[in-house]
Order: C-alpha cells, then structure tokens, then sequence
C-alpha cells in the first residue's frame, strides 16, 4: 500500500513533466503509425496484383522487425543525429509489417464474385478499389493498425537512450539514480504509464473501429 | 396408428441376441435442462444396417456418439456382444468399433497408410501385417494402393477421402461400424456412387452398422431397419423401409417421410414382387387382320411385336396395323428392356420414356415374360392406402 | 506466405513472423546479411579510428561481447520453451476454458510492455547479473511462445481429433500423436519470434551489468563516436538475422509434411 501511496505522490508532485512526457510518446505513436499506415497500405495496395512484390515487400518489412531495437534506434545516428529523427525511422520501419500484412490479406480475402459482380456494374478498377476492395478489407487493416500502435508504445521507451524523450525517460533517469528515493517510483512511472496508454489506444481504435467498419461487416 | 412402432423385427432379434443394445439410456449434456437423449430402448442386430434417421438436432449424433462412449452416458446401459461396457476401458471399446464422421477427420500430417495403420497400430499388430491390411483396405475402397498409399489426405478429393475414412475405420477388423452422416458433404453423382459401393462392401463384409442420416432417402436406400427419431431421440418408428414406406406409424412419420412416401416404396420394390400383364402378343409372319382382331378383342391399346427368339421389339397399336409400312419400323421400338431384379422406379421411369405406358419384362436371355404397365403401379399404390395420412 | 489465417485477430498476432515461412524470407534475409556484412567491412576499413575508438571496437573484446549476447540469448530461449510450452498445453486441456480466453486478451496488450521497463524492474528485484538478465529475457520472450502454443493448439481441426477419440487414442496420445504436431509450425513461429526478441533485448543487458555488444553501442553513444555505434548495431543486426535465418530453416524443415 505504501508503494502505491508514495507513486501517486510521485505522479502527483510533478504532473507537468509526466503530461509532457506522455505527449512525446503519444506523438511518437500516432506520427509512426500515420505513416506507417500509408505507406504499408499504399503498398499493399500497389503490389495487389503482383504476387512476387507482394511477398518481397512482406519479407523486407519483415527484416526490420528483426533487427534488435537498439540497434535499430542507433545505425541512423551517423546520417540523422540524435533525438527525434532516429527514433521515429527505428519505430516507422518496425510498424511496417503488421499493417502491410494486413493489408494484403485483407485485399486477398475480398470474395473474388463480388469485385467480379462490381466490374459487371461498370466500376473503374480504381472505382472498384475505393468502394469496394478497401471498404471491406478495412476491418482486417485496421487491427494490423492497432497492432503496429501497441507496438510502437512498447519499443518507444527506448527512444530515451538516443536522447528522444518520451515515458522511457523515467525508466532512464530511475535506473541511473537507484536506490536513491523516489528512483522506483520512477521506473514504475515509465512502465505503468506505457501500459495505461496503450489500453487507451487499445480503445480508441477499437471505437474508431466500430464506427468505421462498413455496416454489414463485423470484424 | 400402428401400435407396435417397434414392428414385428424385434420378436426375430430375441432369437439371437442383439449385437448392441442400449438400455433406457438418457444424456443430459452440462448446463442443459432438457435431455438430448432421452429413456432410448435399442437393439441393434448383428449384421444389419441400422439407419437413424431424423430431424437436425433430434439427437442422432448424441445417440450414435453413446455407443463407443465418445459422451457418457447419464443414466442407463450399453450392452456390447452380450457384455455391459457402460463402465469398461472406454479407449479400448472403441478400437473394437469404426467410427466415421461427416468431416472425415483424416490426420493431415500423416500419409493414407498411417492413416489405415492408427488402430491396427495400436493393437500392436506385426508391421507386415499392418502393410498387407492397409493395402487390403484401399483395394476393397476402390483405391489403388500403389496410388494412394504413401500420399497425404490434402492431395484426395472429398470423395476420395471419406472412402479412406472407411478403410481407416476397418482397419483392426471390427464387427462394428458407427457412421455419422458420412456422405453428407458429398456432392450428388459421388454420394450415389459411395451409397451403391458401400452396400456392396457390406454384403461381403456383414459388419454391423449403425449409420446417422437426416436424409430420408438415404436413409430408405441404405438401411436394412430404419429408426425414425424424434426430439431427444424418441423412436417415433423402427421397421424395415417398406414397412416404415407403407405403414406409417403416425403423423410425425407420415410428416417425416414428405409427399414422396409413397412413389419411395417403388425403390424397395421388385418387378418380380409383382403380378404382369400379357398384352397380345404378335410376329411379323403373323397376318395383320388377325393381329388387328387380337388387338382388339384385348383391353390393350397395344400389342407386344416379338421376333423369332422371342425378344420384345416394339409396341404395335391399330395405326400401325392399318398402315402399309413394315412394323418394326414405324411403331415404337422397346429400346430398355427390364429384368425381373428391377426395381419398380426404373420401371416407371422406362415407361415413361417410352410414352407407351408400359415396359417389356424380360428374362436373363432376353426372352419375353411379360409387361408392366402404368396401371399395374398406380392400383399397387392405391391398394396400399397410408394409415396415418389420415391422422 | 506469411501472412496467415490468424491475421483477423490481433489478439492472436505474434508481433513477429507467424507460421509459414515464405519462400522469399530465406533468401531476403541472406540478402540483408551480406549487404549488412559489406557495410560493416566498408565502415571498418575505411573510416579514421582514433585511440579510444581503436580500444573500444578492439576484436577479442568485440568477440567477448559477441559470447555474452548470444549466450544470454539462447539461455532465455530454452528457459522460455521449457515454460511456456507446457504451459500453453496445460492451459488448452479441456477444463481451462476461461483461463486460456483471459490469458490470450492479456498477451495481446502485452506487446505494449516496454522491454527496457521489464528489465530495470528485474534487475530491481534480483539484483546485477547474467541470471537476471536471462529471466527477465524470458518474461518477455514469454509472451510469444505462449501465445503460439495457445494458438496452435487450439487451431487444430477438432474433427481430426475427434476422429483420434473415435480409434481409441487416449487424450496423451491425442496430445502426442495428432495436436502437437498440427501445432509444430505455429509454436515454431513463437519460437522464432522468441528468439529474435531475445538476441534483441540482450542488447539491452549491459543497463543492469549484462554485458552484450549494448555495451559498445552505449559507449560510442556516451562518447559520441557514431563508427563506434554503427560497428555495435551492425553487428547486433547480422546475430539478429543469422538466428532469424536458422528459425526460418527450422520452421521449414520441421513442419510436418503433408501440410499445405
Ligand atoms: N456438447 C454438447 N453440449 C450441449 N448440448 C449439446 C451438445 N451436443 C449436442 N447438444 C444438443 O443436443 C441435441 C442433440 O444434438 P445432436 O445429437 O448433435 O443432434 P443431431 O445429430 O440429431 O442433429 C441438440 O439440441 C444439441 O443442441
Ligand atoms: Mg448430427
């Protein structure tokens, strides 16, 4: 019970700087997954009809999600320098792969008779796309979204470690000031924190998904 | 009402001993008030085909699924050759039973052998055995087992599949075959054919065989008893098709079987079960005045032209008589002759291709018997009135 | 492919590669590690080191940091197999209904978890050393496997095994013979999974005194010697994808064939 007393203390004595840093993080999170999103589903769509740059797309996002984090927050800091910009690529190309897979799989499981039936209509290919493809792939690419989101809130504490601020700043400066008072409360901050934004994101999306998904559709 | 819906088959089953026997057994699955089987008497004899039949949900599966105790029983027993396994090795009761499910259920990460192999497998029966018996089965399931032995379930048609399914399900020789809908996701033309072959292999093999349908033809055509259940597995009737056809035993039944109950019997029925008739009969050398006058004094709108040996050749009525033209080739030709082994649809069918209204019967050397024509069916039908349609 | 039936649910999405490998992962991974390797070779061999990057990226010590990471690594691997497998059997057995439901909802926010935050807080609570690092390692690379092995099972044709009770295999064997090897190739992809976010997160070991190539990566960061850094995260990045290349072989020669 003391524990929880003396983080609330904590949170409460310096509400400014945990807005801040909560801020940061969220700005992180929705700059990389906005362009995350656009180019994994410009890609996906793109590739469509291409099965081998479909794969061969699949397989490089895929790449990068391998690569360590801190490796990948830091081989761009010889052509980028610290802070904002490392961070973000690292984070841009980790959130690549779920919403690109996504996508193609939600374009592959559009029933094949009913863009058959759209073309019957006389829809352009790029009517067919944008009023029926993407409409009924939403739902699928909207999860891979929210994954890529709950991704994002996760790698991005350790943005502090090359100067990019955000929630891992408390973990950060905790850890360097152990046992020193207060140094847990730190720490917890940072985590707890992490996980209290990623919920809400977690709701967020899934609002934005029920409101968006087109009616008859149910993910 | 018939009221006896057990029907005289089950005075000749006391005689010998039913193979299996369920004894006032009931199951009430968890968190369900209502029983899905419900006080269910049952003896299956040895050697039968034993169909249960009803609508979705009535309880067919859980029936089927009690015998080798895939679902325990709540209350009641199971007596299997004469010993109770309500309470034995359960694991060990069903590898003396086949089971086959609608969706087959093959192990896609094993070869069509292994398949074959799990249960004789598990008996620990010596490898060449196991290998000799494998290919034994695909033979007997129209497989070759050069073919398909060593290939994986992903690259087998559905059909294919299911005769696998069998085979697998014969593996350790049981007496028993427990089959739940196994055709059912079998498109027409192959159902037909697994119907017909599988017949066939159950008049060599004699296994006995429960086999849960909802498709009452399918049930009328495979079964030797067919039970007809209702909600929470009530036998609303057991007795042989025909007598089940013919003699409803109450509306449920009569609602059961639909519209086409009656037409149904003519599938169980054989030309030979039935009285022919003997339109005149005439050849080429015989005069056509006297074949005219024949005719005539006859209540038949035509006569039977025979050639030399006797084989029916075409149907000749007064037209043709009063034409000049030769009479085989103006009159209408019999292009199908029956056998006696017929059964009435196909003889029905015949006739009604043949716009004559009737159709030569004729023996195994193709000499003439005699016809049957659309009346003898229609007064076979009305003779035999349906009780509970009255109901 | 790689993408898979799953794809719908994202609560049952690994972050990573699920369970089929594509044709194309075997061959753009060697591709990565060469061009990665050609890089690394360039920056070697052509940048100006001075004195304390010269003793820095000094080989045997690079080779030390190498041993550690990969150790570290492959310790949490096998703990995390050892654990979360049965575990996630245990979990499936019939009974667990609302167990398994719950666990798999929390998996899925789990990937939210910050891994540095886990790791501070490990070392935290059991101090400085290679065994905090290895259990806070597996608590993370945890997650995947287990979440795999739910998946796999559970993903298993219940007609098929249904078809095995029906012959009169007992649950054991049910287990043994029909569930688990249906499940191989998605509890190899939370391997795999596992294994990468291990190479990955021991990077991460030298902030509580677990040693690793982390440490070079940090002390060109602390000194700012950005060829110091890229020589760290180059070769972070090739033990990365050559454990990644190994668990895309395994997956492929492990699955059972007749799998399509
Ligand atoms: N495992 C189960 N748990 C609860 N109820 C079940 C279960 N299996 C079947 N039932 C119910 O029992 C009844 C009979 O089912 P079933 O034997 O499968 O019918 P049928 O095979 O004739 O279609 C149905 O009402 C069904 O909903
Ligand atoms: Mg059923």
């Amino acid at each position: 019970m003391d524990g929880i007393r003396s983080w609330f203390d904590y949170l409460s004595s310096r509400t400014d700087l945990v807005v801040e840093t909560l801020l940061q993080t969220l700005a992180y999170v929705v700059t990389v997954t906005v362009a995350a999103s656009i180019v994994s589903i410009t890609v996906g769509v793109l590739t469509r009809h291409n099965a081998l740059a479909k794969e061969l797309s699949l397989s490089i996002a895929s790449v990068f999600l391998t690569i360590p984090s801190l490796a990948l927050f830091t081989i761009f800091i010889p052509i980028v320098g610290l802070g904002f910009a490392p961070s973000f690529i690292a984070m841009f190309l980790y959130a690549l792969l779920p919403i690109m897979r996504n996508t193609v799989a939600g374009l592959d499981s559009v029933d094949s008779s009913v863009i058959e039936s759209a073309k019957g209509m006389g829809l352009t290919p790029n009517q067919v796309l944008f009023k029926v493809q993407l409409p009924l792939a939403w739902p699928v690419i909207l999860a891979g979204i929210r994954v890529s989101a709950l991704l994002t809130v996760g790698i991005s504490a350790i943005a502090t470690l090359v100067a990019g601020g955000g929630l891992g700043d408390f973990i950060k400066s905790g850890l360097a000031r152990l046992p020193l008072p207060n140094s847990l409360e730190a720490i917890w901050t940072g985590v707890i924190l992490s996980l209290v934004l990623a919920l809400a994101i977690d709701v967020v999306l899934r609002t934005v998904g029920r409101f968006s998904n087109p009616s008859g559709v149910r993910s | 009402m018939n009221p006896n819906p057990q029907g005289p088959q089950l005075e000749e089953n006391k005689v010998t001993t039913p193979k299996i026997s369920l004894r006032n057994v009931t199951k009430t699955y968890s968190g369900v008030d209502q029983p899905a089987v419900k006080d269910l008497d049952l003896d299956i004899a040895s050697g039968e085909i034993l169909v249960l039949v009803g609508p979705s949900g009535c309880g067919k599966s859980t029936t089927l699924r009690l015998i080798n105790r895939m679902i325990e029983p709540s209350s009641g027993e199971i007596i299997f050759d004469g010993e109770n396994v309500t309470n034995s090795d359960p694991n060990e009761l069903r590898r003396r039973m086949g089971y086959v499910i609608q969706q087959v259920g093959l192990f896609p990460h094993r070869t069509i052998a292994e398949n074959i192999a799990v249960v004789p497998k598990s008996l620990k029966w010596p490898k060449d055995r196991i290998r000799a018996r494998v290919d034994e089965l695909l033979e007997l399931t129209g497989m070759d087992p050069n073919v398909y032995r060593d290939r994986y379930p992903k690259e087998l048609s559905g059909g294919q599949a299911q005769r696998v399914g069998v085979a697998r399900a014969l593996g350790a020789e049981p007496d028993v075959l427990l089959m739940d809908e196994p055709f059912g996701a079998i498109d027409p033309i192959t159902r037909f054919n697994l119907q017909n072959e599988f017949l066939r292999l159950q008049s060599e093999l004699k296994k006995t065989i429960v086999f849960v349908t909802h498709d009452i033809d399918e049930a009328v055509k495979m079964g030797d008893r067919i039970a007809i259940l209702r909600d929470q597995s009530e036998i609303a009737q057991l007795d042989t098709p025909e007598a089940i056809l013919t003699n409803p035993a109450d509306a449920f039944v009569v609602d059961f079987l639909g519209s086409g109950a009656v037409l149904k019997t003519l599938t169980l029925r054989r030309l030979r079960d039935i009285q022919l008739v003997h339109p005149p009969e005439i050849t080429e050398q015989t005069g056509r005045a006297d074949a005219a006058a024949q005719l005539r004094q006859s209540d038949f709108p035509y006569a039977v032209l025979l050639d030399d040996t006797r084989r029916p050749i075409a149907w000749v009525d007064q037209k043709n008589l009063d034409s000049s033209d030769s009479l085989d080739s103006n009159s209408r030709r019999i292009p199908v002759k029956l056998q006696p082994e017929d059964t009435l649809q196909e003889a029905l069918s015949v006739m009604l291709q043949t716009s004559a209204g009737m159709s030569a019967v004729v023996d195994g050397s193709g000499q003439y018997l005699g016809t049957c024509t659309i009346q003898s069916l229609a007064e076979l039908l009305t003779d035999q009135p349906v009780d509970g349609a009255s109901l | 492919m790689s993408t898979t039936n799953v794809v719908d649910n994202p609560e049952t999405l690994p972050a990573r590669r699920n369970q089929s490998v594509s044709q194309l992962d075997l061959i753009v991974i060697p591709v990565f590690f060469v061009l990665l390797a050609i890089l690394l070779t360039v920056v070697w061999i052509y940048s100006d080191f001075d004195g304390t990057t010269t003793s820095i990226l000094e080989p045997d010590r690079l080779w030390t940091q190498a041993q550690e990471q990969i150790t570290v690594a492959l310790w949490s691997t096998v703990l995390v197999i050892v654990l979360a497998i049965p575990l996630g059997i245990l979990v499936t057995r019939e009974g667990a209904p609302r167990l398994k439901n719950n666990l798999v909802t929390v998996l899925g926010l789990g990937q939210a978890l910050p891994a540095y935050g886990l790791l501070v807080l490990f070392f935290v609570a059991f101090g400085q050393g290679t065994l905090t690092v290895v259990l806070a390692l597996a608590a993370f690379a945890l997650l995947p496997v287990l979440r795999n092995t739910i998946v796999g099972l559970e993903q298993v044709d219940k007609s098929v095994i249904e078809a095995g009770k029906g012959m009169g295999l007992n649950g054991f064997q049910r287990l043994r013979k029909i569930e688990l090897p249906l499940a191989v190739p998605v509890i190899m992809g939370g391997i795999r999974t596992a294994t990468i976010i291990n190479v990955g997160m021991a990077t991460l070991a030298y902030l509580i005194g677990g040693g690793g190539l982390g440490i070079t990566i940090a002390a060109g960061l602390k000194l700012n010697r950005p060829v110091t850094i890229l020589v760290g995260a180059l070769l972070v990045a090739l033990i990365a994808l050559a454990f990644d290349f190994i668990g895309g072989l395994a997956q492929r020669y492990l699955r059972p064939k007749g799998l399509s």
